[in-house]
């Protein structure tokens, strides 16, 4: 690994260690290996969001050119939002791609992933299925949102009209997370699911 | 000097003057005095100025654009650059910018920041934000924007961009600061020839790009940048490889139909590949006796070699019919009651309309290359007549004359189907039909002309290119609207 990304991932590391952030438990990095070279890192939901009580963990790859170019971060936990895809965890984050600069960290892009959960950008979407919802169903996808959150990350609210609905499913021989997923991407709705399903 | 080029050629000129047309100018141009005033734009539907330039020539035009801007402006060149850069090179636009409002124009070109950070710089050493190393004061440079960052980051940035393919557009490496790092700015930082030399040609590339009057060429391994005149969608011929394109978009040359029709014809024509694809059969059935025929030139004026029924490949139906009087064959009648029709009549007459347009826009494209073949063939047999003493190769040159003006016809023609499908039913639909009915009609008789073209008339067969190109010319006036 060259010299400046593993020097800066060191001091970064620490930065957010010792960041006031990680007092409050809002976020947390920790290494994967002794080369710097991958990271995991872990976002609390933020409060008044669906996916509040939830944490959400991440795979950060740094790349040999770090700083120069943006770490590769990709959600592990898995999460319903626009801009996050729901099968394999890709970001679309301006940041994260052109609009990084030598001079952010890594503090900086937990922080800014942590406020892409506060507020979804749309119009700018990585999963197009979660973003049709967000536009023309928005109670629908912050029911989903929530529901996801509750299984995948741990949060709060258990939600047993999903949970009976994806039971129904897997009793017909179908896996739990396809079934959440088709159930999801059909408004909940049973019927349009199994049909997708079995079709 | 540089030799100004223009896609009109020799040969139309001649043949422009049989034309009544040409009789009333030399009229007019007896009360004006001088016969040299003639407008080739008025005259040739396609005439278009241009210049072919090497890299060097491009870099000299470009040089003194930025030269005389920083002039006007007094501010460096490598600003004057990127100014330009962000303005399609209007030099105008950017001096009434400027004169306009400075401050604003050097901010929306990304020349200056919205606000300048200021340091605070105690001691002669500093931490580097990015590579977070202590080094001396002078070591640290900055943008504009006063973002300070040591001398191997920026070294590092550059070099980094560059890979990418990034040149004109690198920005500061600050968080939310996207001042541009300008040219001269880069070099400094950049020690590697060959990363001077890669940043140098990908900067290069972007100025032509952002030049609208400048086009790479598109030919393959062709370093030649077109200079036109006017950004219009003409003809421009390469004089290095010979790449005939079109100057507005870069792609085939495709009067009259125009960029944005084209490349929706060329994508729904992609898409569709598979229903079109039945139609690339090379063999018909003889409409008389039912045996089958193969086409193996471009001519679509078959015979049956069996029963000598004179027939058309596209419509099957009797030449004579095809006469000179009103070819229908390239029309689409479009069925008057579709709109009172179910879903799926709709679609089946959608699609029929489509394969009409497709199959002669295809069948175009293959003639011509059939009739390339038979062009070859024309050269050997014309070799070995010279060889044995029949004529000259100046004798028979009228032949090749032939064949180029008949390969240019039908490229026009084979972009006549493009612009027709994608016209609104109407008067002047009729009129584009009628003519391109005409074109069609003449280019089959110089096709078949040329085919036996040894034992026809060579007056005969002159008069035949005159009335093609003739029509060929009159659409183009008529519907080339660039
Ligand atoms: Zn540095
Ligand atoms: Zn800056
Ligand atoms: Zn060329
Ligand atoms: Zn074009
Ligand atoms: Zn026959
Ligand atoms: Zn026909």
């Amino acid at each position: 690994m060259a010299n400046i990304a593993a020097q800066r991932i060191k001091r970064e590391f620490k930065e957010v260690i010792k960041s006031e952030e990680v007092a409050k438990c809002a976020i947390k990095v920790e290494l994967v290996n002794d080369s710097y070279t991958e990271l995991k890192g872990e976002i609390a939901g933020p409060p008044d969001t669906p996916y509040e009580g939830g944490t959400f963990v991440l795979e950060i790859k740094v790349p040999e050119t770090y700083p120069f170019n943006p770490p590769k971060v990709r959600f592990m936990t898995k999460i319903w939002h626009p801009n996050i895809s729901s099968v394999t965890g890709a970001i679309c984050l301006d940041i994260l791609k052109d609009q990084w600069a030598a001079a952010m960290t890594l503090r900086t892009v937990l922080l800014s992933l942590q406020a892409l959960l506060s507020a979804a950008e749309p119009d700018d979407p990585q999963d197009a299925v979660v973003a049709k919802q967000y536009r023309e169903n928005l109670e629908m996808f912050q029911i989903t949102a929530r529901h996801w959150t509750n299984v995948y990350a741990g949060g709060p609210h258990v939600n047993s009209d999903c949970d009976d609905k994806i039971r129904r499913l897997v009793d017909m021989g179908i896996e739990e997370h396809q079934a959440r997923a088709a159930l999801s991407s059909y408004n909940w709705d049973l019927e349009r699911a199994t049909e997708q399903l079995f079709s | 000097m540089e030799e100004i080029m223009t896609t009109s050629q020799g040969c139309e000129s001649d043949m422009d003057c049989s034309d009544n047309e040409c009789y009333e100018d030399y009229y007019n141009i007896n009360d004006d005095s001088d016969i040299e005033q003639v407008d080739p734009r008025k005259v040739d539907p396609e005439y278009f100025e241009f210049k072919c330039l090497y890299e060097e020539e491009v870099d000299r035009l470009l040089n003194e654009t930025v030269e005389t801007l920083s002039n006007i402006l007094h501010i460096p060149p490598s600003l004057a650059k990127v100014l330009l850069h962000g303005h399609q090179w209007n030099i105008e636009e950017v001096t009434r910018k400027y004169h306009d409002n400075p401050s604003n124009t050097l901010i929306t070109s990304k020349i200056e920041p919205v606000t300048t950070h200021s340091n605070i710089i105690m001691g002669r050493y500093m931490c580097c934000p990015v590579c977070v190393m202590p080094h001396p004061v002078d070591k640290f440079h900055s943008l504009t924007c006063g973002h300070l960052f040591c001398r191997d980051c920026w070294t590092m940035h550059f070099e980094v961009q560059i890979n990418q393919g990034i040149s004109t557009g690198i920005a500061c490496m600050a968080r939310e600061c996207d001042v541009l790092a300008p040219e001269d700015f880069v070099l400094r930082h950049l020690t590697r020839p060959n990363m001077r030399e890669k940043y140098q040609q990908f900067s290069f590339q972007d100025h032509v790009k952002s030049h609208p009057e400048l086009r790479f060429c598109p030919g393959p391994n062709c370093s030649i940048v077109v200079h036109g005149r006017e950004i219009k969608a003409k003809r421009a011929i390469c004089t290095q490889c010979k790449t005939t394109f079109c100057f507005k978009c870069g792609c085939d040359y495709h009067a009259p139909t125009d960029c944005q029709v084209i490349k929706k014809w060329l994508t729904k024509c992609a898409d569709d590949s598979e229903t079109a694809n039945y139609i690339s059969a090379h063999t018909k059935d003889c409409p008389k006796c039912h045996i089958c025929i193969e086409k193996n030139g471009g001519c679509n004026h078959m015979q049956c070699y069996n029963c000598k029924h004179d027939f058309c490949w596209m419509c099957l139906g009797d030449w004579k019919s095809h006469g000179s009087e009103y070819y229908e064959c390239s029309r689409y009648r479009e069925n008057p009651n579709i709109a009172h029709e179910s879903v799926h009549a709709q679609a089946r007459e959608a699609l029929k309309k489509y394969l009409h347009y497709y199959e002669r826009w295809e069948n175009h494209s293959k003639s011509l290359k059939l009739e390339e073949q038979t062009l070859g063939k024309l050269r050997s047999r014309i070799n070995q007549k010279v060889m044995s003493g029949l004529g000259t190769w100046i004798d028979w040159q009228y032949l090749f004359t032939a064949a180029n003006l008949l390969a240019k016809c039908r490229y026009t023609l084979q972009y006549t189907y493009p612009y027709a499908y994608y016209m609104d039913a109407g008067p002047r639909k009729e009129l584009f039909e009628y003519q391109q009915a005409q074109l069609e009609a003449e280019i089959e008789n110089l096709s078949w002309k040329i085919e036996r073209a040894e034992t026809t008339d060579r007056g005969d067969l002159e008069n035949q290119m005159d009335i093609a190109e003739k029509r060929r010319t009159t659409l183009l006036k008529d519907f080339l609207d660039v």
